[in-house]
């Protein structure tokens, strides 16, 4: 189960750079190690969600070519933070869940924006958030709404067989 | 469990804003190159993957377009064969309008052409209805041809029609004559369906198979020359008074579309003005 964990946290980061330009949908591309660390921390807490969301992040920066660290830190914050909300929020449902991937999603996108000013990152706030998060963070929700209720239906399905 | 989480997050943090230092300081190659070393390979056995699976499924989807272009194909095939069709009848309308045009202007009588709108084909009468009656001056008894011969008799006129009894009605009648030898007679309709050229055994001993029958123009009612039959065989009843030949018909009854209707003076000798050989 870890070595899955393991590959899903390390595949994902990695395979970001490759697989998701073939899910572009009208121009974007969904963070798929985002949703995959959100998903994860929901279900195995803070500590693990923060190491994932490190490892993914890590590997997306290396992978995409950017500013190695910056996805690690914005997506081990998020990691962490949606790991220890996820114990007193009522997050197992569908309804919170896809709405709080929105929400981080913007939340991960706005500290990224923020982190790279201080790297000089010539970008307008405005843009960005117009061209580039907010549209992500759509996508996100919907995939993440998509992963959820495969989860529910491949869990029903084992309960079922069991 | 709470201080172990915060010492983690602490040390994600350190470590990515050492990483960010050491980068903004140009020393970035290391970490970079370091991590590399473990993407790259990946990357190369994802993106291989990759394409083999949107090679797979590119070609899925030809097969699919392929599919939908085959019906799409088939359906204008079967709309391009009616279209196909529907010319061929306009094309095979059109010359038979135009030989019906041709004869219409050569011929020295005055003459109508009219659309064939009902055929009645049953073994007592066979006769044919065209749109054209007392309103277009047609008279009873006038004549009907088209290119190939004779086709009948009016015998009946309403307002908008008349009723044109054709050569093979057992009633029809007219009086006839064999081009090659000038034997006169009568062809006859017969309830078969056939013609026949009915005359005196004496005068008719020279008539051979193949011999064409136009009309004789005694009565003043039909033209002379016009061709009726070819004959197809003798029916010799030895010393009977009559003999028959089994005449063809020139004209095909049963495609008849449009003929012309006679309407003016009918004594000229016409046989100049069809195709007659033999």
């Amino acid at each position: 189960m870890r070595t899955l964990l393991a590959l899903t946290v390390f595949g994902g980061g990695i395979a970001h750079a490759t697989l998701a330009p073939a899910l572009r949908v009208a121009g974007v591309a969904p963070d798929l190690p985002l949703v995959v660390v959100v998903l994860l921390a929901l279900r195995r807490g803070p500590e693990f969600g923060c190491l994932a969301g490190f490892a993914a992040g890590l590997l997306q920066d290396a992978a995409s070519g950017g500013l190695i660290g910056v996805q690690a830190l914005t997506k081990g914050v998020v990691g962490f933070v949606i790991g220890a909300a996820g114990g007193r929020l009522r997050v197992t449902q569908p309804l919170v869940q896809v709405p709080g991937l929105v929400l981080l999603s913007i939340a991960e996108g706005m500290a990224r924006f923020a982190l790279l000013k201080l790297f000089q990152f010539p970008a307008a706030f405005g843009e960005v958030m117009m061209y580039v998060v907010l549209p992500q963070a759509l996508y996100n929700g919907f995939l993440g709404a998509a992963f959820v209720l495969a989860l529910a239906w491949a869990q029903s399905f084992r309960d079922r067989a069991a | 469990m709470k201080i172990r989480g915060l010492a983690l997050l602490s040390a994600v943090v350190v470590v990515c804003l050492l990483f960010l230092t050491l980068q903004t300081r140009g020393q970035s190659y290391r970490a970079a190159d370091a991590l590399a070393f473990v993407t790259t390979p990946v990357q190369t056995v994802l993106a291989r993957v990759n394409r083999t699976a949107f090679g797979l499924w590119s070609t899925y989807l030809d097969w699919k377009n392929v599919r939908a272009e085959n019906l799409r194909l088939r359906e204008e095939v079967q709309r391009l064969r009616i279209a196909g069709l529907r010319v061929d009848d306009v094309v095979t309308e059109n010359g038979r309008l135009r030989r019906l045009l041709a004869l219409q202007e050569r011929l020295p009588i005055t003459t109508l052409s009219g659309e064939i709108i009902a055929r009645e084909w049953g073994g007592w009468v066979r006769s044919l209805t065209v749109n054209r009656g007392r309103s277009d001056n047609i008279a009873r008894l006038a004549a009907v041809i088209v290119p190939e011969g004779l086709v009948g008799r009016v015998v009946d006129v309403r307002p908008g029609s008349a009723v044109v009894q054709v050569l093979t009605d057992p009633a029809s009648t007219i009086g006839g004559h064999v081009v090659r030898t000038r034997t006169p007679g009568i062809v006859e309709g017969d309830p078969r369906g056939t013609i026949r050229f009915k005359y005196l055994a004496r005068e008719g001993a020279g008539i051979q198979v193949d011999d064409v029958i136009v009309t004789s123009g005694v009565g003043g009612l039909f033209p002379r020359g016009i061709p009726v039959g070819r004959v197809r065989a003798i029916d010799d009843r030895g010393s009977a008074l009559f003999h028959y030949a089994l005449l063809s018909p020139t004209v095909d009854f049963a495609r008849l579309e449009e003929v012309l209707l006679l309407v003016g003076e009918a004594r000229q000798d016409v046989a100049a003005y069809f195709a007659i050989d033999g």
